[in-house]
């Protein structure tokens, strides 16, 4: 057997899992399963101790379904990562989020793996973390007696998102007016190991970068933002100058703390190929 | 232990689960069904890759006690009892198959996709099989393979055969390094009743 004797449970309703989830001891929640249970295999092939309950959720309807909520996208945790890529919901800010399901791994992993594992797995290189935070996400918790709690998501990551509630969905506002680029570098050309996502959100104004975000994930501890680029592109003129020199104004301690030598680089060429493509999209949206 | 109903190629196979088994241990250990290959365990291969509800998916990293009411088709669910599956054929066709380990994956992902998209572009086929590594690097075959069976899903055989000016035969020829006329004459050695 790959995996340590377990003890499987399927609820079917959210009200279910989240009961289970806080009167069971041990128990991890299986979304996708593209990363647990590697990682059970793996503590297994160590002689390492494993989880003795396993809760999936992937019988719960509640949790699926890919919606308009008025002006809102609502991604269901369950919301497989090649579903919400054929959406036809992701236009404006939202289209973002096709570029980064399209960078998600293999044809396969992207055919089970989840939002909500993408964003609770508590390991730093997952995809979404980023590109969340510059969507200004809500991340919506469920907790065993039914109440509800909303963190948004720089907050999720900011903590760490130790929390007996269970991930149910994330909420997004539409916004036809913020420019988005994502950037993904992996180690290897077939065997997809993640290496470092970036995305960049601004708004161009008279010429000039407004209220901008720049978040990062992997290589640093979770999903941040990078506040001291923020200042610096803010009121700057939207030119390649601008990002020449914006380079200058990382802040060093999010990109090289955990970073080899590599890595920081490709962070480097990540931000400025991402302000170059958003450069470049509104220039000729305006050609 | 969890009593679960699997739907296996359109058969229910009744089984008794502990609740850690994959899908891959199911298939190949309790129930025989060894064309579904395995070789890394930890979803990098592709080699497991098995079709649930229409998506290739991968039985490595997917419990088996999950999947009670899905579909499942594995690589000896695809052809129609003799006859093989267009996908199968253009393999066959096209001299896709070297070693041959990976093909059951490859073919899983490859219908996947048809059955959505039967045309499609170079890109997509390379995004839809980026999850199946062939070791023997036959990815040029793979992919003539995967447009040509596209077309006879769409099409049928026969008249994708009479656009192409080219026969089946004319093709085998070809990837076995012959002349047409030399193919001929030893597959008429090698099956005179064939011939007739």
């Amino acid at each position: 057997m790959l995996l340590n004797p377990v003890v499987f449970h399927s609820p079917r309703t959210i009200k279910e899992a989240v009961q289970l989830y806080g009167s069971l001891e041990d128990v991890k929640i299986l979304a996708g399963g593209t990363f647990l249970l590697n990682s059970l295999k793996l503590l297994k092939r160590k002689g390492t101790k494993t989880t003795a309950n396993i809760i999936s959720l992937r019988k719960i309807n509640e949790l699926k379904g890919i919606r308009m909520d008025g002006n809102r996208l609502v991604i269901p945790a369950m919301t497989i990562i090649n579903d919400l890529f054929e959406s036809p919901f992701l236009t404006d800010n939202f289209a973002i989020l096709h570029t980064v399901c399209r960078n998600i791994s293999t044809n396969p992993i992207r055919n089970m793996a989840t939002v909500g594992g993408n964003l609770t797995c508590r390991y730093t290189w997952t995809e979404m973390g980023a590109v969340m935070i510059a969507l200004n996400a809500q991340m919506h918790f469920t907790g065993k007696d039914g109440e509800k709690a909303v963190v948004s998501s720089e907050e999720f990551f900011k903590n760490a998102a130790k929390s007996d509630k269970l991930f149910t969905h994330v909420t997004i506002e539409r916004d036809p007016l913020a420019r988005l680029a994502y950037r993904r570098v992996k180690k290897t050309m077939h065997v997809d190991v993640p290496l470092l996502a970036v995305c960049v959100k601004v708004y161009i104004k008279d010429g000039k970068f407004n209220n901008s975000c720049v978040s990062v994930n992997n290589g640093t501890s979770f999903a941040q933002r990078d506040n001291q680029l923020e200042n610096f592109l803010n009121n700057s003129l939207y030119t390649t100058e601008t990002v020449d020199l914006a380079l200058n104004h990382l802040d060093v301690n999010i990109y090289d703390k955990r970073s080899d030598e590599y890595k920081s680089h490709m962070f480097r060429v990540s931000i400025k190929n991402a302000l170059l493509e958003i450069i470049k999209s509104e220039q000729s949206a305006h050609a | 232990m969890h009593k679960v109903n699997l739907t296996i190629n359109n058969k229910n196979f009744p089984i008794n689960l502990n609740g850690n088994e994959t899908l891959m241990e199911v298939l190949r250990n309790q129930l025989g069904l060894t064309g579904t290959k395995t070789a890394c365990e930890e979803s990098e291969c592709g080699t497991c890759t098995v079709q649930i509800n229409g998506k290739a998916v991968l039985a490595c990293i997917t419990m088996a006690c999950d999947l009670e009411g899905d579909n499942i088709l594995t690589i000896e669910g695809v052809a129609d009892e003799d006859q093989l599956h267009p996908v199968q054929q253009a393999y066959l066709d096209y001299g896709a198959v070297q070693c041959g380990f990976c093909i059951p994956g490859m073919i899983m992902s490859t219908k996947a996709l048809l059955e959505k998209n039967p045309a499609p572009s170079q890109e997509e086929i390379e995004y839809a099989l980026d999850g199946n590594i062939c070791r023997c690097a036959g990815y040029p075959k793979i992919f003539d393979a995967v447009k040509k069976a596209g077309q006879v899903m769409q099409k049928g055989w026969q008249k994708v055969n009479e656009t192409e000016n080219i026969s089946r035969e004319k093709l085998s020829s070809i990837n076995q390094g012959l002349t047409y006329e030399e193919y001929v004459k030893i597959s008429a050695v090698a099956n005179p009743e064939a011939q007739k």
